[in-house]
């Protein structure tokens, strides 16, 4: 079965692959509002049920994957770097362009002339002295006696094949902090005061615990629990529930 | 030949990498003038079909060489050529190297607008090219080696000439800016007379 028949049930579309993508380009789906996570879990259900993995589909399906998540991901986060080229008037990337081509042809031609260079060179060879004794890491004349005995190979061989003592980890501690911790975190916030800021929400923490709130943060605007505002980049993060409308 | 003259044989038979005529004058002490008549005098005992080595000026100094009859074999004796070939990519990296020296690998991959990496190493694993030094942004920068100027048989750096020679001609830039200007306007859609 091609990938494009695939069935799939979403929460905001229901149909064949191809559908789904043709209707995403066509922009009558709004790719945000699509849950690739749901897309890759149902089509992980449908290898489960053939029992069998068909390589050739499987590839089609990861490089359809992967560039909807690029293109998810360019249309949630504000393409800077992408105005920046729009904004270059065609006469702008007319010259840029021609500027690099005539940079790359003239070292082209310059190779060209390395290579003539190189036919032209006679043919002689040079001296290649070693290196002096003073400058080699070791040298055989230097060796200590016994180097060479069999024994001390056998002995080293030994120590490599000796299972070394299992590392005692009992110190370190992971921290460990889930998603969900941090989303039942948020939600108990918002439920005491209508706003607030996100520093409040993770005052104290360490980094991994600040990142894993960003997450459930993230998540939480995916379901339309809370919505924020950033006045500019590491500006204050400011949080607001958003009345709970279930979409069931 | 010449006390002078026989010294400078025996130091160039000794040294690996050419020796320039000052350090030639350095270590024997004697004046400038003195060693470049001896060193013309060696010219001529190595002038070319009299002995089975050669003196050359290469890379900024005086070296001995093998006389191109013996090359076959050389080949057969040391059992490897006197360089291996060099790709396309990998000529086009070294004459990047060679005329912007010092230049990071980033550098190189944009003036060709391609990944440099694999000639980049290739060039260093023959000996063509080093490391010299970090550039302001910590990208490892590139120069030729002697070796470098010796295989393709150049006095110095100076002697490639200058790369601007290779440009096109303000007519033909001219010409390949409107190409590139219509080609521009008919990606855009808008419509070119």
């Amino acid at each position: 079965m091609r990938v494009a028949e695939l069935e799939f049930d979403l929460d905001v579309f229901s149909g064949p692959f191809d559908l789904l993508l043709t209707l995403i380009l066509r922009e009558e789906v709004d790719l945000r509002e699509v849950s690739l996570g749901e897309v890759v879990v149902s089509y992980l259900d449908h290898l489960e049920s053939r029992g069998e993995l068909d390589l050739e589909a499987t590839t089609e399906f990861i490089v359809l994957i992967a560039a909807l998540l690029e293109l998810k991901s360019r249309l949630l986060l504000p393409g800077e770097e992408l105005d920046e080229l729009i904004e270059l008037e065609p006469g702008e990337a007319a010259e840029e362009l021609l500027a690099r081509m005539l940079e790359a042809r003239r070292y082209r031609s310059a190779s060209e002339h390395l290579s003539l260079l190189l036919a032209r060179a006679p043919a002689v060879r040079y001296r290649e002295a070693p290196l002096p004794p003073a400058l080699r890491r070791a040298d055989l004349e230097d060796a200590p006696a016994g180097l060479w005995d069999p024994d001390a190979l056998g002995r080293a061989l030994a120590g490599l094949l000796a299972h070394p003592p299992r590392l005692d980890l009992s110190h370190v501690l992971v921290a460990r902090v889930s998603v969900s911790e941090r989303i039942a975190h948020l939600r108990r916030l918002l439920r005491k005061a209508a706003e607030l800021r996100f520093e409040d929400a993770v005052a104290g923490a360490d980094r991994m615990t600040v990142a894993v709130t960003l997450f459930a943060l993230l998540e939480l605007y995916k379901r339309g629990e809370l919505s924020w505002d950033q006045d500019e980049p590491f500006g204050e993060i400011t949080l607001r529930a958003r009345p709970r409308t279930t979409v069931r | 030949m010449s006390e002078l003259a026989r010294t400078l044989e025996a130091l160039l038979f000794l040294s690996s990498e050419p020796v320039s005529a000052v350090e030639l004058a350095e270590a024997t002490g004697v004046e400038a003038g003195e060693v470049s008549a001896a060193l013309s005098e060696l010219q001529e005992e190595f002038a070319p079909g009299r002995r089975g080595v050669l003196l050359r000026e290469v890379a900024g100094g005086y070296t001995l060489a093998s006389d191109p009859l013996a090359e076959d074999a050389a080949r057969t004796l040391l059992g490897r050529p006197r360089h291996g070939v060099l790709t396309p990519a990998q000529l086009e990296t070294l004459a990047i190297v060679a005329y912007l020296q010092p230049v990071s690998r980033p550098e190189i991959a944009r003036i060709r607008g391609v990944n440099a990496e694999s000639p980049v190493a290739t060039l260093l694993d023959r000996g063509l090219i080093s490391e010299s030094g970090r550039s302001e942004f910590g990208a490892v920068l590139y120069r030729t080696t002697p070796l470098f100027l010796k295989i393709f048989d150049l006095g110095s750096l100076e002697d490639l000439p200058d790369p601007r020679r290779w440009d096109p001609t303000p007519e033909e830039e001219g010409e390949l800016r409107d190409r590139l200007l219509a080609a521009g306007d008919a990606r855009s859609g808008v419509a070119v007379e």
